[in-house]
């Protein structure tokens, strides 16, 4: 009986026992890792961020005109916090990967590993978001002072449509980097994009005859209306 | 190093040409391309002009084409005067012409890089460019803008023409008034075309480091203009009478011209940002020729049209002029909604503080500086409208004093610019 005890029952503990306190170390190394890695990464997150600061980095990003980029690519024009905070984060997804390789537990090596090589997916899909965002501002800028310069009625829808339509290729393009639904992205992708075109032909096509009428008079000075005006600008 | 540029600068061909001809007194430039149908009439013009006027001095003309494919070179080497009936017969010196096609890129700019650059080779005492597609031109233009510089000593000689009251309104509501209130010289078509200028300032064009920057592709009128006023070089005018050319589509993309045209003037005050600013009121240019009144062909205006523009601005391009635009310059455009056409107005200050918004803002760099310069064209437009509506019933000279009242207040506001472009410096350590 007291055999059937010891295999049965005080064995199993005392292996568990044995791991538990094999893996203490390594629970107090993943704690000591995030105990000094997370106020470290907080620390100097808040520091380059002064020390940017300091260096006078904001007057210059008004100057070379990045916090009027910021501000129409929607972000808040303040590029020492931004840097800062970028940098917090990076540290504080490290220090976490770091924190779950000192557990060495097979399962969670692996989580480790995949997310340590999914962060240039990562990085690379933020990128191309952003981007897509500046470009986007840009084109729809752009479209719409085009637009408005043509004396083109339904301006901001074409500003509008042109940016979305960047952003719909840069979301795209994220989602293929980072692997998700990759067909499904692509077919996505193609039959809004497509759709859109169809809509905008068949609206310009149907809906708006005189306007690409008179457009197109106008751009091979046929126009009546264009004649009547002989001004000279320089 | 000199001849390295040279061999950039100009064709082996033109370079020997140059070399064989070794020296002239004066040099006439005609920048062209495609103008077969008036080019040969500007070359009898100045070749009568040459003969008529500078009979003993050596004289040379250089045409710089860029790549016309439609005869234009052969009109310039084929045109010729029968100087008979124009009552010409004093002893002629050889006249050499030198038709060449100009490297770089393609513009009026690299042509007249050209042109400057076989006129220093040869040590020209003066120096005259006339656009290829004048039809106006007469023998006097070559002695207006040359006699200046040859006998009076003046660097500069900038053209006066007659116009219609709606014809050059670029000029006439910007280019004119800012430049005047910028630099304290009354030039009234700084970006004429046709000038006349010496040996001397052709150095230093030519040593401008411009060639490879939009100066080269356009804008050279405004640069020689703005260079030679803020070099102090002695500048005055010439009366050349009307000034007619090839038709050009009127709206032939107003924005791009807007671009060009303001781009270079915005620029130009940011590289002579240690001249303009200690410059106050304007001094009168002297001015050549006899004056006459001509008749100037009616030019039809679509007022309306413009006037949509304008509110079509106001209504999508808001968010854009927010950022350019002082919020009270922004309020009080804003405050022309409503107005019938015939009472749609602009007034002189509110314009000449939307110009200055916009050349602070472009100094700023507030916005991508080409979407900045084509939001300004329903701006423009709109001030356009205002100037049609306002000197509708009243005769060209009348509307002139318009426009001289409109530099005055330009000049009278000129702090305010100081004050939004001086903002800007501090904004920046």
């Amino acid at each position: 009986m007291k055999e059937f005890w010891d295999s049965a029952l005080l064995e199993p503990l005392a292996t568990v026992g044995t791991r538990i306190v094999q893996f203490l170390p390594n629970l107090l190394a993943a704690f000591v890792i995030l105990a000094v890695g997370w106020p470290l990464a907080w620390a100097l997150g808040r520091g380059v961020e002064r020390g940017l600061r300091m260096l006078g980095v904001d007057h210059l990003a008004d100057r070379i005109g990045l916090n009027a980029v910021l501000t129409r690519g929607g972000l808040k024009p303040d590029p020492c916090h931004f840097i800062g905070r970028t940098l917090y984060w990076g540290l504080l997804v490290l220090t976490i990967i770091a924190s779950l390789g000192a557990l060495d537990v097979t399962p969670i090596n692996q989580f480790a590993a995949s997310l340590l090589s999914y962060i240039p997916h990562l990085i690379t899909a933020g990128m191309i978001l952003i981007a897509g965002l500046f470009l986007s501002n840009f084109v729809a800028r752009a479209t719409l002072i085009t637009a408005v310069n043509a004396n083109f009625r339904p301006a901001t829808t074409a500003a509008g449509l042109a940016k979305w339509g960047v952003l719909l290729v840069a979301l795209a393009m994220a989602l293929e980097q980072l692997g998700i639904a990759r067909n499904i992205v692509v077919v996505g992708f193609g039959i809004v994009f497509g759709g859109v075109v169809l809509a905008l032909a068949l609206a310009f096509g149907l809906g708006a005859t005189n306007l690409a009428k008179e457009f197109l008079e106008r751009q091979f000075g046929k126009s009546g209306a264009r004649a009547k005006d002989d001004l000279t600008h320089l | 190093m000199e001849q390295d540029a040279a061999s950039v600068i100009l064709q082996e061909r033109t370079a020997a040409q140059v070399r064989e001809i070794a020296q002239a007194d004066i040099l006439v430039g005609i920048p062209s391309f495609n103008n077969a149908a008036t080019i040969g009439h500007v070359v009898k013009a100045v070749i009568a002009g040459l003969a008529k006027y500078f009979p003993d001095q050596r004289a040379i003309l250089v045409n710089s084409d860029g790549g016309s494919t439609d005869g234009t070179t052969e009109a310039v080497a084929s045109a010729s005067v029968d100087l008979g009936p124009m009552l010409i017969t004093d002893r002629q010196s050889l006249l050499h012409r030198i038709i060449t096609p100009y490297p770089g890129i393609p513009g009026k700019g690299s042509a007249f890089r050209t042109v400057f650059e076989v006129a220093r080779r040869l040590n020209v005492k003066a120096c005259a460019v006339v656009d290829a597609d004048v039809r106006s031109i007469t023998p006097e233009w070559i002695e207006l803008l040359l006699q200046p510089v040859l006998n009076e000593g003046f660097d500069y000689v900038a053209p006066y023409y007659l116009r219609h009251k709606y014809d050059g309104t670029i000029t006439n509501s910007i280019v004119y008034p800012l430049t005047r209130a910028l630099y304290g010289v009354q030039i009234r078509q700084p970006i004429g075309g046709d000038f006349g200028f010496s040996g001397k300032l052709v150095g230093h064009y030519v040593d401008k480091h411009v060639w490879e920057s939009d100066v080269a592709r356009f804008g050279i009128d405004i640069w020689m203009t703005t260079e030679a006023v803020a070099l102090g070089a002695r500048v005055c005018q010439s009366f050349l009478g009307a000034k007619i050319h090839d038709p050009k589509d009127p709206a032939a993309d107003l924005s791009a011209m807007l671009t060009q045209v303001m781009g270079a003037v915005f620029a130009l005050m940011e590289e002579h940002h240690r001249v303009w600013p200690f410059i106050q009121g304007s001094n009168p240019v002297p001015l050549f020729g006899f004056q006459y009144e001509v008749g100037v062909e009616p030019v039809n205006v679509n007022v309306d049209r413009m006037i949509a523009s304008f509110r079509q601005g106001l209504a999508d391009l808001r968010p854009i002029w927010e950022v350019m635009l002082a919020p009270e310059t922004l309020q009080a455009l804003a405050a022309t909604e409503g107005t019938p056409a015939h009472g749609f107005h602009i007034s002189d200050e509110l314009w000449a503080k939307t110009v200055f918004d916009c050349a602070a803002a472009f100094h700023r760099r507030v916005l991508n500086r080409e979407h900045l310069i084509k939001a300004m064209t329903a701006l423009y437009l709109g001030r356009t409208a205002s100037f049609v509506v306002e000197t509708q019933g009243l005769t060209t000279r009348e509307a002139e004093d318009c426009i001289e009242r409109l530099g005055t207040v330009f000049e009278r506001l000129k702090p305010y610019l100081l004050d939004r472009w001086g903002a800007a410096e501090e904004a920046s350590p």
